[in-house]
């Protein structure tokens, strides 16, 4: 008998080489690939849309979103993802689509993401500017302040934005990208960051 | 040209994709077939406002019902279809 | 200090770095100039007047202004690959070591083989593309078209891939100002006062507009303190962005502005990881037009000799870069502001040899500048200009009441007056109104949040241009919500302002309204006694203004020559459509990092990496990229390892990454309902862990997809779509759920990133299986019987699905795991499938298969088929209502003689077949009455030994053994083919259901 493993491996694995990039000195862009967490997409069935929240409240301790914002709790966050649905987002298992089953059952469906996705943390003092290469949305303080949260597109790919915590002063925008084009919007993230300075990382840990 | 999505907020027609009129209702299963050619293939070519489909398949995957002008493209209201989201519908 | 051999630079003055000179070669020859010249104001200095020749008839051309307007001074910018024709030299700032070519000449500037074309002038009138070229048609490809390339045309591209970056970006503002002049300055004060987000955007590489050349004084000081303080002022608040080299373009629907920045045009190589040049799409709440005015040239005999240029551009090149274009003046004007350039060159220590003034009045003021400045007024026009080899020698002056006069000089400057810059405004089909005050089109409204402000608005007074910006400035910002204390306003004088309508002084010689395109007065008379009166005639049979310059100096003077020779008004006469770019932006701009490999986004299959080490030949399907083959080492071509490929699945085992199918979880209690709505055969019936063949229709009747579906519990179903259509099969079920079936408790998610799906197949399958699948489940027929599906356990304890589905006709499961598991799927089917033999295979023998197997795929699901054609018929439902249901039954999609799927092979084993031939009967002419279908899909079969095909034939079924034509014009083949049963292997299904 074969004797084999199940190595899991993130979408940007071979692309991601964590270190420096592009132009020298600070950088102007820091990027993260968070990697191996759990996401669940929740949709609220017809007419269900209370019970949803109401679910979701009751096991996350938060309301969950009914426009464009992100909330994080401690272990979660939940993210808008459409009208009546939404993402939760978190590491470990506490989570997944088999915890939350029974929480939404008969309010909502529910569909595993965990692996469809990428998510990538964007700061850095350049970030706005290097995401005006890829967004059509206004991330000015005053407009996309923390916790705001869109479904929009990036380079012609949908993707799931929002703001999260600001950390050391800084904003820090997190991004959902679907994981077969992940690769390749990366590669346009670091042509449009270049520029600016680059420094690369990935982690395990939600931010 | 921009639409504000009634869900996302104003968004850029990249993310949206367009299917037309939104006047013709299907009809029902026993309608026959000329009501059926009437909704697959008459439309009118409406030169001022108009109520057309449109898909925000790039942003929340709403079906919006947009109200426009064709001479003008002036945007004068956005609505979700009647399902989007978890809406209920009739029985 | 140093000068080189500037021979026309004033000692003193400008704004140009004298401590920072710059080397540049021009037409292989060195000069220098200085930090804050334009190519152009570094060739005034060196004295260079010739700087081109002209399109059609290679006269010698010089520098007419010194903008983004200018006609004639275009060169090639640069070389090798970074060679870029058509560049203005009054707008390209002069670099280090800048490169530049005149154009449209050869052998050289000075000498030029073509100017012959002036002695054949009357082939080159209007209209002459359409007049001498029409006939025979073969001769224009062969003959005249190559010839007028070489003979006319602009600058020479650079024929091999640019090298360097562009990019694209979207701004957001509440205010964005168009022009830095005083206008676009006081409008950008106001709105960044009142807290507005602005954004002001600048063409030139330095701010304030006119007032560089012409000065003046705002609040009691010189312009240029002024402008220095207004930057400063600008640049401490945080919501103004300052964009300099940044031209607005266009204006779009929804408050979209294009502006092409040149972020480092200005370097002779952009430094590392910078782009050349960035395309900004700017949302803006308001925009505010402060893009000034152009002046306008009087059209004359001679008119485009070098050494004539613009009033104000004479003014530029003397007061902004202390270059003078002349040393002995002559001024022909029509108005007072001309004026200003005798004063200039007085004050600059030139001559003025005459001011030529066709008004009937000259100011005292003018008057007595005149009579200390020593040279007369003379009241008149220019009627022709002699040229000496140097450019302009003298001026023939016909004086009012008929007498003549000659001026020496070698320059003469000219103001016809000014247009307001109304490109911007009309750019929504706005026709721009008539001012005969001015004697302009002013803007007359503007796309909807647009204002025009100062000369842009036909206010020409430097005054009126600080109130008009500045109060357009504090509206556009309030519009947009925002009401901060705006302070005071800048404050300046008017100028006199007076002006007597001249467009063409008539005279022998040739008298230029477009010098870009060598259009002359003469061509509009004539466009105009042929018939092409309406203004948009005249530009297209003339060409007037249709050069890269979009006539900014000569469509006025064009339209009031045809007014003029239609008995009309100049309004009457009316103006062409306006259209953007304002000016010309490059398409690598355009396409910013969209080029080479980032043509699009790009997908890749959960075993990308690994199937890239087995050294798979990938295929572009879509945005995917999947591995088509995977070749081996001696293998000779793509047939033979294809061929191997299939034959390891048929003999033994083999599996390929099927992750490019579409996967949509459909949940909730009205699942089964929406399916059988949006297939034609029926889904609430199909058993929790069976899988089924869908088809669904469009609402005409045509197939639009097709795919299995698996329930997987009572409440969900997974959908799976073709590859190509996924993205709009999701559309197309979501319009179904909210618009056509919103009252169906159903919810959809695209997985189709969430699973990594490989397809295993072979006689052995079940052997691979058995040592990746946890020994508790039960593979066997009984245990997981063919269309079964369910989750499994895999050995180490992971989660998987299983379908029993096969699209290759051999035993086959499709598994699926969740996708950052998908390249350890891979790895370990190789591993565990070692013993069995196991063979990746790519979409190439994947197609084979399906081939061989009758499976129909895109090119027969071709948006012209029904169910019936596809031999599919018989899955339509009669008990229920679906999509496409009513339509599919009309008389025209359901007639016998419909093409529908067969099988073709040809007679002559050996022979390839090929797709695309048509199918003629035999002893019938190829031709489009016996043309009865066509060879869709082909494959050479391993299984049959010989190339086999699938069609679209009429009556195709029903001629089975048939003996008929294939005929391939394209390729030059005809031979002939039989009609078989569709299903070459295994007809039974024996083998997948074994
Ligand atoms: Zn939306």
């Amino acid at each position: 008998m074969a004797d084999f493993s199940w190595d899991i491996r993130s979408p940007l694995d071979r692309a991601l080489v964590a270190g420096p990039y592009g132009a020298q000195g600070e950088a102007g862009v820091s990027l993260t690939e968070i990697r191996n967490f759990d996401l669940v997409q929740v949709m609220a069935r017809r007419g269900k849309a209370g019970e949803t929240i109401a679910a979701a409240k009751a096991r996350l301790g938060a309301a969950a979103p009914e426009t464009p914002k992100a909330v994080s709790i401690a272990d979660a966050t939940v993210i808008w993802s459409g009208p009546d649905q939404f993402f939760v987002l978190s590491k470990g298992g506490k989570h997944s689509i088999d915890a939350l089953a029974s929480v939404f059952a008969g309010s909502a469906s529910l569909s595993d993401q965990s692996h469809a996705r990428a998510l990538i943390s964007i700061s850095g003092d350049k970030a706005r500017a290097m995401l005006a290469k890829l967004s059509s949305i206004d991330l000015h303080p005053d407009v996309f302040g923390v916790g705001a949260a869109a479904a929009t597109s990036m380079d012609h790919t949908s993707v799931t934005l929002w703001r999260g915590d600001d950390r050391n002063g800084q904003a820090v925008f997190n991004l959902l990208v679907f994981a077969t084009f992940a690769e390749s919007l990366w590669h346009t993230i670091l042509d449009s960051a270049a520029e600016h300075g680059v420094t690369i990382g990935h982690s395990e840990d939600l931010a | 040209m921009r639409i504000i999505c009634p869900f996302c907020g104003e968004r850029e027609l990249g993310e949206f994709t367009y299917l037309g009129d939104a006047k013709p209702q299907r009809p029902a299963a026993d309608a026959g077939e000329d009501a059926v050619y009437d909704y697959v293939y008459l439309r009118d070519n409406i030169a001022g406002v108009i109520s057309e489909y449109w898909y925000h398949g790039g942003g929340c995957r709403a079906w919006l019902k947009v109200t426009r002008n064709t001479l003008t493209h002036e945007i004068s209201a956005v609505e979700p279809a009647a399902g989007a989201g978890a809406a209920k519908v009739g029985a | 200090m140093m000068r080189g051999d500037q021979a026309n630079r004033l000692n003193n003055g400008g704004l140009i770095d004298r401590t920072a000179p710059l080397s540049f070669r021009f037409d292989g020859k060195n000069f220098l100039g200085f930090k804050g010249d334009t190519l152009a104001s570094a060739l005034v200095a060196n004295g260079i007047k010739l700087v081109g020749r002209s399109f059609k008839y290679h006269r010698p051309r010089g520098i007419l202004t010194a903008g983004s307007e200018e006609p004639n001074a275009l060169v090639e910018l640069r070389s090798g690959a970074r060679r870029e024709p058509n560049t203005k030299a009054t707008t390209a700032e002069l670099y280090e070591g800048l490169e530049a070519a005149s154009q449209n000449r050869w052998p050289s500037l000075n000498f030029d083989v073509m100017s012959v074309n002036q002695l054949f002038a009357p082939i080159f009138v209007a209209g002459f593309y359409y007049k001498t070229f029409m006939w025979p048609a073969k001769f224009w490809e062969a003959i005249y078209e190559p010839a007028i390339r070489r003979a006319a045309g602009l600058g020479r591209a650079a024929g091999v891939s640019d090298p360097d970056h562009y990019d694209k970006a979207w701004a957001h503002c509440d205010v964005v100002i168009a022009g830095s002049g005083p206008a676009g300055l006081a409008a950008a004060l106001a709105a960044g006062r009142s807290g507005a987000r602005v954004i002001l955007c600048e063409e030139d590489f330095v701010l304030g507009g006119r007032l560089l050349a012409d000065g003046g004084t705002i609040d009691g000081l010189p312009a240029a303190e002024w402008i220095a303080g207004a930057v400063a002022e600008l640049t401490a608040m945080p919501d103004v962005r300052i964009m300099r080299r940044t031209t607005l373009f266009g204006v779009y629907d929804g408050g979209t502005y294009g502006a092409i920045e040149r972020v480092n045009d200005h370097l002779p190589v952009p430094p590392e990881h910078q782009v050349r040049q960035r395309l900004w799409r700017i949302v803006a709440k308001r925009c505010v037009v402060a893009a000034g005015a152009i002046e306008r040239p009087i059209v004359f005999a001679g008119n485009d000799t070098p050494g004539v240029m613009m009033a104000s551009a004479m003014r530029s090149y003397i007061n902004r870069y202390a270059a003078t274009p002349a040393r002995r003046i002559a001024l022909f004007t029509n108005n007072e502001d001309g004026w200003r350039t005798a004063e200039t060159a007085i004050a600059a220590g030139l001559q003025v040899a005459a001011v030529i003034d066709a008004r009937p009045d000259v100011s005292p003021a003018h008057r007595s500048l005149a009579s200390k400045g020593g040279f007369p007024v003379l009241h008149g026009s220019v009627s022709a200009v002699d040229r000496g080899k140097a450019g302009v020698r003298k001026i023939s002056v016909a004086l009012t009441g008929g007498a003549r006069a000659e001026v020496e000089a070698d320059g003469l400057a000219v103001s016809g007056g000014w247009n307001p810059a109304v490109g911007l405004t009309s750019y929504h089909r706005g026709r721009p109104k008539w001012r005969d005050d001015i004697a302009a089109f002013v803007p007359d409204g503007a796309p909807p949040g647009m204002v025009a402000a100062g000369a842009a608005n036909g206010a020409f007074g430097l005054g009126a241009c600080l109130r008009e910006g500045f109060e357009a400035g504090a509206a556009a910002a309030r519009d947009a919500g925002r009401g901060g204390n705006i302070g005071s306003m800048p404050v300046a004088d008017d100028e006199a302002f007076s002006l007597t309508p001249l467009w063409h002084v008539a005279g022998n010689g040739k008298a230029f309204v477009d010098q870009q395109h060598d259009v002359t007065a003469s061509d509009v008379e004539l466009a105009q006694r042929e018939g092409f009166q309406s203004v948009e005639h005249l530009k297209r049979y003339t060409t007037l203004g249709m050069a890269t310059d979009q006539g900014k100096t000569s469509n006025v003077a064009g339209l009031a020559i045809m007014a003029a020779v239609t008995g009309k008004s100049i309004p009457e006469t009316g103006t062409t459509i306006y259209r953007p770019p304002y000016v010309p932006v490059a398409i690598g701009a355009f396409a910013g990092h969209h080029r080479d490999e980032n043509f699009h986004a790009t997908r890749l299959t959960p075993s990308h990496h690994w199937a890239a080490e087995q050294g798979a030949v990938f295929v572009d399907t879509g945005l995917w990229k999947r591995a088509q083959w995977y070749p081996r080492a001696g293998e000779k071509d793509w047939l033979e390892s294809v061929t191997r490929e299939v034959k390891a699945v048929r003999s033994g085992v083999g599996f390929c990454d099927v992750s490019t199918l579409g996967k949509i979880d459909v949940h909730g209690p009205d699942a089964g309902a929406f399916l059988d709505r949006v297939y034609i055969n029926a889904f609430s019936s199909l058993a929790v862990g069976k899988a089924r063949y869908g088809l669904m229709l469009r609402e005409d009747g045509i197939v639009y997809d097709d795919g299995t579906t698996s329930r997987l519990a009572e409440d969900h179903y997974f959908l799976t779509t073709t590859t190509a259509k996924a993205g709009l099969v999701m559309q197309h079920l979501e319009f179904c759920r909210q618009v056509l079936f919103p009252e169906l408790d159903v919810q959809l998610t695209s997985v189709s990133d969430q699973w990594a799906q490989f397809s295993i197949a072979g006689p052995k399958t079940r052997d691979l299986l058995k040592e990746i699948v946890d020994p508790a489940e039960d593979l066997s027929n009984e245990g997981f019987p063919f269309m079964g599906a369910r989750e499994v356990k895999l050995r180490g304890g992971l989660k998987a699905r299983l379908f029993r589905i096969s699209f290759s006709g051999e035993m086959a499961f499709e598994i699926s795991v969740p996708a950052r598991y998908g390249e350890a799927m891979a790895r370990n089917l190789m591993l565990a499938g070692k013993p069995f033999g196991v063979t990746p295979y790519g979409t190439e023998a994947l197609g084979v298969m399906r081939i061989e197997k009758g499976h129909v795929a895109g090119p027969e699901l071709n948006g012209t088929t029904t169910a019936g054609d596809l031999g599919l018929g018989k899955m339509m439902s009669t008990k229920k209502d679906f999509i496409g249901r009513v339509m599919a039954g009309r008389e025209a999609l359901t007639v016998p003689n419909r093409q529908v799927v067969v099988g073709i092979k040809p007679t002559d084993k050996a022979r390839r077949l090929r797709s695309g031939a048509h199918i003629i009967p035999k002893g019938e002419t190829p031709g489009p009455e016996n043309d009865q279908g066509y060879v869709t899909s082909v494959c050479f079969s391993p299984v049959l030994d010989q190339w086999i095909g699938l069609g679209l034939v009429e009556r195709g079924r029903e001629r089975i053994g048939e003996i008929v034509r294939a005929h391939d014009p394209l390729r030059g083949e005809d031979y002939d083919v039989e009609f078989c049963n569709s299903v070459f292997y295994d007809p039974d299904g024996g083998r997948q259901r074994g």
